[in-house]
């Protein structure tokens, strides 16, 4: 049964990947916006223009075009996206299948450590301000959400970029790296296995880079888990609000169930809930981490995408959207496999 | 009176009585406004092995305080003030663990909504389990098969497989089974079940009550039995305490009560279910035999396909019946047995697989919907829930003008005094003209929704549950209004309903309906004082009437079916008659014999080979 529907999941999310890769296709060409003039100059010579496009393939009907992109009818000779190329980017001319491989593990890797701390941290958290309605930690949670929900983020990472690395360096205290990428310049990155720098280092043996690693990440995933904590929080109190008001918890009390189990109870059916949202939160993060990234100079996936559609680089615009919706889909179906597995009241 | 009788209740030596409750006020915080007191000053003691029913309307706390026994509220209440002596000792003053640990061993608790009350992410299994390990100190495994022999205890077949069954995956019926299994495993003293079977069929009340009445009284235990129906305290309960507005009013013995109640509510809704009745007796009779029939079904069959599979839902099976003018039909049977089907098919609202509706000596079932809209104003339908049937952005008054736009050429001023003609016949005050649904109290709400159906002067309606939804006060005044409309109008009815007391009142002829067949048809006499077919029998044999005459409990035999009805879908069908495997008079031959609908000699009609042939007695029924 599991199997069955993953197939047809899958099946259903290769048919989306193809749907979105003509949309973005389409709607990047029907742009006002001429790539060619971006990479010649505006004092480019007719000759040089006319040349560019003919070496960029703008010449042709935009079907033909589609075709040398998918690597169907290709009139270039080029393989396409059949035969397992994203092609190359009119900017740098390297391919972009290996710059979105390079870039997108930076990014994974900042929104997964914040969301899983994030949910961590939520649950608890959400559970006692759930449990006791005006408590201490609804006091707390109602005062963090107001002050992270009232301020975007990229003002609480310059904010943390202020106070813990300048002001605590000014006032001599261990205060963290300067904003500055993943690793200390004077530090070789290990050659990647995973893409995740934590990871990797771990495997080649490097806690030298490890741990200037983790310093280098601090920041940045505080800061996402600042700012995206508050509305798991606030899920977890509401469900579990709903939940202790139950009949179930209202039945297993008067059953004289301990109060650990009936805790389990409640947290059992307050769980799933949190964990779509965290998912939610996640596939929105791949491209909407980018103010961070920017802020640390991380380099990730956002940043790419956004240097690409500045640069009107059509094939890297393509790619990237095409893999971060890969990745959504595939965080989706995870999602949704362990939520049938949590309640079965959800059939396949 | 009342003070006196409590009096005299908590003056006795308190360790005789199991429970005792003083001067008892439980408190809800309200975020604006005044708090609100759900319960205050309950004073009550119960005796062991009594069986009290606390009654009362809705929203009088009776479930508040059957809760507060326990010492728990439903947040954000809190137990304000009094005293809940268990056995002697104070809960409200007991430490956590202890109350804990009296919860469920000495206490038991049966909820209403049995499939909300279980986790529905957890095996019912577990959940057995899990309590069971709660009070004794046993491992995984053995409370594990505990659970499992508890299930077989209250009778689920294959327990087996049921106990690794999710909440959704039961029944009510079974979940309710499962939940008595939890009370009754420990054999608790005291027993609080918070209206049990609302929501079940009659048949399963039936069952479930006596298991939980026979297990009660091996055990002594006592049972304080919160409900609305006046029908299960008759027939189960010992004493009667009635509350209103969160205290105790009236706390008597059941015949006394039946016999002479003392405060205003009880006598209210004994006397209206009085009146009711001699308003049905007064009318019955004026129904002109011969008068040719306003609507005759012939052979009407529903079948419902099921995606993606060969077989069919079974809704209705060649349902043959006819009404006359002013005579109202009455349809009855348990959930599933195809009578709202019948209801919906015959106005076309589902379009029936086959058959032949002959109305006004047209074949409705075959003319063109377009056409057929001009039908529409002489057959109409109330719903069972009034506010769900109601527009909620709209007036009475644009409720009641819309079919009268539709179906009539009145002027406006001539809808205007429609309007008011309408509201005066179902007894809506004038100042409801332009009130909202939601302003209106569900009584009036469904007065709203038969002065919409009578609007176009229909000849037929088909009352769908009309009172299902209402309180038992409610429900005895809709009755009412509804035969004094057929009284005045002449409107032929039919009367769906669970319910057989409503349909007792109300019904000149009764069709019995079982797994989508017409098992009997009879006059009401015929149905309710000797019913024949074994379903029948059992059906109302197994209903609670509000009389304390020939209690259930009194009886040497409870007639009863056992099991559940099976879901109409081809490959579960019997081959032969499809009570077959529940009846109680069942012969081999029943097995592969298809049933036919036989006419009597005393023209009634059933479907039953054995009682055509005269092979089963014709005695009067149990109740």
């Amino acid at each position: 049964m599991v199997w069955r529907f993953i197939a047809k999941r899958v099946a259903i999310a290769l048919l989306q990947l193809i749907g979105i890769s003509l949309v973005v296709f389409f709607l990047i060409r029907g742009l006002d916006a001429d790539p060619v003039a971006r990479i010649v100059g505006l004092n480019a010579t007719e000759e040089a223009v006319k040349q560019a496009t003919e070496s960029l393939g703008l010449h042709e009907h935009q079907l033909q075009q589609l075709g040398n992109y998918l690597g169907i009818f290709s009139s270039s000779g080029k393989p396409g996206i059949v035969q397992g190329t994203l092609g190359e980017s009119w900017v740098t001319g390297s391919s972009i299948l290996e710059e979105v491989t390079r870039f997108l593990p930076i990014t994974l890797e900042l929104i997964t450590y914040a969301l899983i701390i994030a949910f961590l941290l939520a649950m608890p958290l959400g559970m006692s301000s759930g449990t006791r309605p005006g408590g201490a930690a609804d006091r707390f949670t109602f005062v963090w959400g107001l002050f992270a929900g009232s301020q975007p983020e990229f003002w609480w990472g310059l904010m943390f970029v202020f106070v813990f690395f300048f002001v605590f360096q000014q006032a001599g205290w261990p205060s963290a790296p300067a904003p500055l990428g993943r690793l200390n310049p004077f530090l070789t990155a290990p050659e990647s296995i995973t893409g995740f720098i934590m990871i990797d280092s771990l495997l080649r043996g490097r806690f030298d880079v490890w741990i200037d690693a983790g310093k280098h990440l601090m920041l940045p995933v505080f800061t996402l888990v600042f700012v995206v904590s508050g509305p798991i929080v606030k899920m977890v109190r509401q469900n579990m609000l709903r939940v202790l008001r139950s009949d179930y918890i209202l039945y297993a009390r008067s059953a004289g169930l301990p109060r650990q189990k009936v805790a389990r109870y409640a947290l059992r059916a307050a769980l799933a809930p949190a964990m779509t949202l965290t998912a939610i939160i996640y596939g929105f993060l791949l491209g909407g981490a980018v103010p961070v990234e920017l802020i640390y100079s991380l380099g990730g996936i956002g940043e790419y995408s956004i240097r690409s559609i500045l640069n009107l680089d059509f094939p890297a615009i393509q790619g990237t959207v095409l893999v971060i919706a890969m990745v959504s889909l595939v965080i989706y179906l995870a999602i949704d496999i362990l939520h049938a597995f949590l309640d079965p009241r959800i059939a396949f | 009176m009342v003070a006196e009788t409590n009096e005299s209740m908590v003056a006795g030596s308190s360790s005789e009585n199991i429970l005792e409750v003083r001067d008892l006020s439980v408190r809800f915080p309200i975020v604006e406004g005044p708090d609100v007191f759900a319960v205050r000053d309950f004073n009550l003691a119960v005796k062991p092995g009594e069986f009290v029913g606390l009654m009362g309307e809705p929203g009088c706390g009776k479930s508040t305080a059957a809760m507060s026994f326990l010492g728990l509220v439903r947040p954000p209440g809190v137990i304000e003030t009094g005293q809940i002596n268990f056995a002697g000792d104070d809960i409200l003053k007991m430490d956590e663990e202890t109350v804990r640990q009296m919860r469920g061993r000495d206490i038991g608790m049966i909820v209403q909504n049995p499939r909300y009350s279980l986790h529905p992410m957890m095996r019912v299994g577990d959940q057995i389990a899990n309590v069971y390990r709660a009070h004794n100190d046993v491992g995984k495994r053995e409370a594990w098969e505990h659970a499992v022999s508890m299930l077989r205890m209250v009778g689920i077949n294959d327990p087996e497989r049921r106990v690794k069954a999710y909440a959704h995956e039961l029944s009510s019926g079974m979940a309710q089974r499962v939940l008595i299994a939890i009370a009754l495993s420990s054999q608790p003293k005291l027993l609080i079940a918070d209206e049990p079977t609302s929501g079940l069929d009659v048949t399963i009340q039936a069952q479930f009550l006596d298991q939980m009445w026979d297990s009660c009284r091996q055990a002594s235990s006592a049972v304080v039995l919160v409900t609305q129906d006046l029908g299960i305290v008759a027939n189960y309960c010992d004493r009667v305490v009635i509350m209103h507005e969160g205290t105790i009013v009236e706390d008597a013995d059941v015949y006394t009560f039946f016999e002479s109640p003392q405060h205003e509510y009880s006598r209210r809704i004994l006397q209206l279910q009085r009146e009711a009745q001699e308003a049905g007796d007064a009318v019955l009779g004026k129904i002109d035999r011969t008068a040719p029939p306003i609507l005759e079904v012939k052979d009407m069959s529903k079948l419902f396909p099921i995606r993606g599979s060969e077989s069919k839902v079974h809704a209705v099976e060649h349902a043959d019946f006819e009404l006359r003018p002013g005579e109202c039909l009455g349809l009855v049977g348990e959930s599933g047995s195809g009578k709202t089907t019948i209801g919906r098919c015959v106005l076309r609202l589902v379009e029936p697989t086959q058959g032949e509706i002959v109305f006004q000596e047209r074949n409705i079932a075959e003319i063109r919907p377009n056409e057929f809209r001009k039908f529409r104003g002489d057959l109409q339908i109330v719903f069972q829930d009034p506010l769900d049937s109601l527009n909620p952005r709209w007036t009475v008054h644009q409720v009641l003008s819309e079919p009268l736009k539709l179906h009539t050429n009145l002027s406006p001023e001539e809808k205007e005094q429609r309007i008011s003609e309408l509201l005066n016949l179902v007894g809506l005050e004038p100042s409801m003209r332009f009130a909202l649904p939601r302003e209106m109290s569900a009584g009036r709400q469904q007065r709203a929704s038969i002065a919409r159906a009578i609007a176009s002067n229909p000849d037929f309606i088909v009352l769908d549950e009309p009172t299902s939804a209402l309180t038992p006060e409610t429900t005895a005044e809709i009755i009412q209004l509804l035969m004094d409309l057929s009284a005045k109008l002449g409107i032929a009815y039919l009367f769906i309903s669970h319910d057989l007391t409503t349909v007792k009142y109300i019904c000149h002829r009764v069709v019995v309906l079982y797994l989508g067949q017409i098992v009997e048809v009879g006059t009401k006499d015929q149905v309710f004082n000797q019913p024949r077919h074994p379903y029948s029998r059992a059906l109302l044999s197994s209903h609670l009437f509000p009389d304390t005459a020939n209690r259930r409990v009194d009886r040497e035999v409870r007639e009863t079916l056992e099991g559940e009805i099976p879901s109409p879908i081809t490959e579960n069908l019997p081959k032969g008659c499809y009570l077959y495997g529940r009846c109680p008079s069942q012969v081999d031959k029943c097995r592969d014999l298809p049933q036919e609908l036989t006419k009597l000699d005393d023209g009634r009609s059933v479907r039953c080979w054995r009682v055509a042939e005269g092979d089963l007695p014709d005695e009067p029924a149990a109740h």
